[in-house]
């Protein structure tokens, strides 16, 4: 898959600190990389230093194979971004911030700026001034803005923030479309991996400004952990089965007892025959999965190893 | 669709439909009615103490003629435009920080000096424009008053000064853009502003102003009472101001990390 964005080795350091430190990697065409990270962890930055706003301490960014760089202008007629939280003239309409942007984008047709405020349902605010508007529509103005010239690449930092759910899932779709109908290789980012997560075909996890973890989407629930959680009145010969039948469990902080054994988990069923032949007939039994924000934050290290 | 020419449509646009244009317009239109009725007193000054216009013992030195009035307006532009010019080129660079709209400027498929160049240019023109009122409208008053003195020599001589003095004031316009665009904002040009304001009072009124940037323009207008013959080190010592400020933010948003 050709490679739209690539991101080599990049480091940026302030006064000492590092916000990045060594990050690779890369977007092909029809992709969405989620970016997840909490916020300072250098998702930002990132962004920035690919878009040749920061000079990177070290590394490199490519897009479409050619090094960003200040001379090198020609690749942006190709790239849409949204930085941060979108900001636009405060004294502008929503078409005329559009109409600003696409001279901005040295754009002659004027009628792209009819088909992007269809496409993301501005028309309504169409005429609204930009200070006025509610920050989910800001974020609408925003990706309309990065989207006015068709790019082949698109950069979100945070899209969603400040949509209502109906506007999430909807910008979720729209986003689909653009990468796998038309595609567009998408880079977003986000602290949200659940979201993030419905949509990405990559998620890269970065931390403290180091990328932790990259996994394909369709992989990503292989990775989640998994327990067998048992109810029963006498906990403590519960406990005691179990491990006389070589089960490592315990009693969790909700009173259940659990275990993470792999054939465990695998045949529930064995583990309720066994358990009702010593006499302890369980009065729950149940295989969960951790959810992806507490993936997420078992991998920064943010929360207990094996926490659900 | 010419780089250069897109900006400048966008910035004129952003010009346009702001406050700013209307603030520096009001000013502008203050200063010169000023100016007016300074002289219609002079002229008058009987006619000004009965109708109460002035205090009974009020005297206003000068005289009302053509000369002194083109003088007095070459002074506006001098010392009205060192606030007033400031102001635009704050507005112009600084609102880009203010708005948090600058991130949008930064990756556009050409050379992001253009966008620097296109401020500036309509830095120049606005200020440019508003001198250009100041001597208009002052002019429309000074016939509307009757000013003694008028001849074309007069006109050529007090609207060269007037055009020299606005070219100075223009100048220095660049070093606010670079503090604007340093100080990520409007509040570092504006302070930069009122402190050689003041700074150009006291350099001139211990006798280097001649050497001072920012006291040039008001030394040529003619605002310490009597006439200065611009020197070639003067006009040098406004245009390195100018260039320094001029580099200053080109390099600024050529090669700073833009948070």
């Amino acid at each position: 898959m050709k490679k739209l964005i690539e991101i080599a080795g990049l480091s940026k350091n302030y006064k000492g600190l590092q916000a990045v430190g060594n990050l690779t990697l890369s977007v092909g065409k029809g992709e969405i990389y989620g970016f997840i990270g909490l916020n300072g962890s250098g998702k930002t930055t990132t962004i920035r230093m690919l878009l040749g706003m920061i000079k990177p301490t070290s590394g490199t960014c490519f897009i479409h194979g050619e090094k960003v760089s200040l001379r090198n202008h020609a690749i942006w007629k190709k790239v849409g971004y949204m930085v941060e939280t979108p900001h636009a003239y405060p004294e502008l309409t929503v078409r005329e911030n559009l109409h600003a942007f696409r001279r901005l984008r040295l754009i002659s047709d004027p009628e792209v700026v009819d088909n992007v405020i269809n496409r993301l349902k501005l028309k309504p605010y169409a005429d609204k001034k930009a200070k006025n508007l509610s920050l989910g529509n800001a974020q609408r103005l925003g990706i309309a803005k990065a989207l006015l010239h068709k790019p082949e690449i698109l950069i979100l930092d945070e899209p969603v923030n400040g949509l209502d759910p109906a506007g999430i899932v909807e910008i979720r779709e729209f986003l689909r479309e653009l990468a796998f109908d038309e595609g567009v290789a998408i880079f977003i980012s986000s602290h949200l991996l659940t979201e993030i997560a419905k949509i990405a075909t990559k998620v890269g996890i970065i931390h403290q400004g180091r990328l932790v973890q990259e996994v394909e989407s369709a992989r990503l629930h292989l990775l989640l952990n998994r327990r067998l959680v048992i109810g029963a009145h006498e906990k403590e010969g519960v406990l005691e089965a179990m491990a006389s039948a070589g089960f490592v469990s315990s009693l969790n902080r909700d009173g259940f007892i659990e275990t993470y054994d792999a054939k465990a988990i695998q045949r529930p069923d064995d583990i309720a025959r066994f358990l009702v032949y010593q006499g302890f007939a369980p009065t729950q039994l149940a295989v969960e999965e951790e959810d992806l924000e507490t993936y997420f934050l078992r991998i920064i290290g943010q929360k207990g190893e094996g926490g659900l | 669709m010419n780089p250069l020419m897109a900006v400048l449509h966008v910035e004129v646009l952003k010009l346009r439909k702001g406050k700013l244009l209307w603030a520096v317009l009001a000013a502008f239109t203050f200063a010169p009615l000023m100016g007016g009725f300074f002289m219609f007193v002079l002229k008058n000054p009987e006619f000004a103490k009965t109708a109460g216009l002035l205090g009974a013992k009020a005297r206003i030195a000068g005289e009302a003629s053509w000369p002194a009035y083109f003088s007095l307006l070459a002074q506006i532009i001098a010392v009205g435009g060192l606030i007033v010019f400031g102001f635009v080129a704050s507005w112009i660079f600084g609102r880009e920080y203010t708005d948090r709209t600058i991130k949008d400027l930064l990756a556009l498929p050409y050379h992001r000096g253009v966008l620097v160049a296109a401020k500036f240019l309509a830095v120049m023109a606005t200020t440019g424009l508003l001198s250009l009122y100041v001597t208009g409208l002052g002019m429309v008053i000074g016939w509307g008053i009757g000013l003694a003195g008028w001849s074309q020599s007069v006109l050529q001589n007090g609207l060269a000064a007037i055009v020299i003095t606005a070219l100075l004031t223009i100048s220095l316009s660049a070093p606010v853009a670079f503090f604007a665009c340093w100080g990520r904002g409007y509040l570092a040009p504006l302070g930069f502003v009122v402190l050689m304001v003041v700074f150009s009072q006291i350099i001139a009124a211990v006798g280097y102003g001649a050497y001072f940037p920012w006291s040039i323009p008001a030394l040529y207008s003619g605002v310490a009472g009597e006439g200065y013959d611009l020197k070639a080190i003067n006009i040098f010592i406004v245009l390195a101001a100018s260039l320094a400020g001029g580099a200053g933010t080109w390099a600024w948003w050529l090669y700073a990390d833009q948070y």
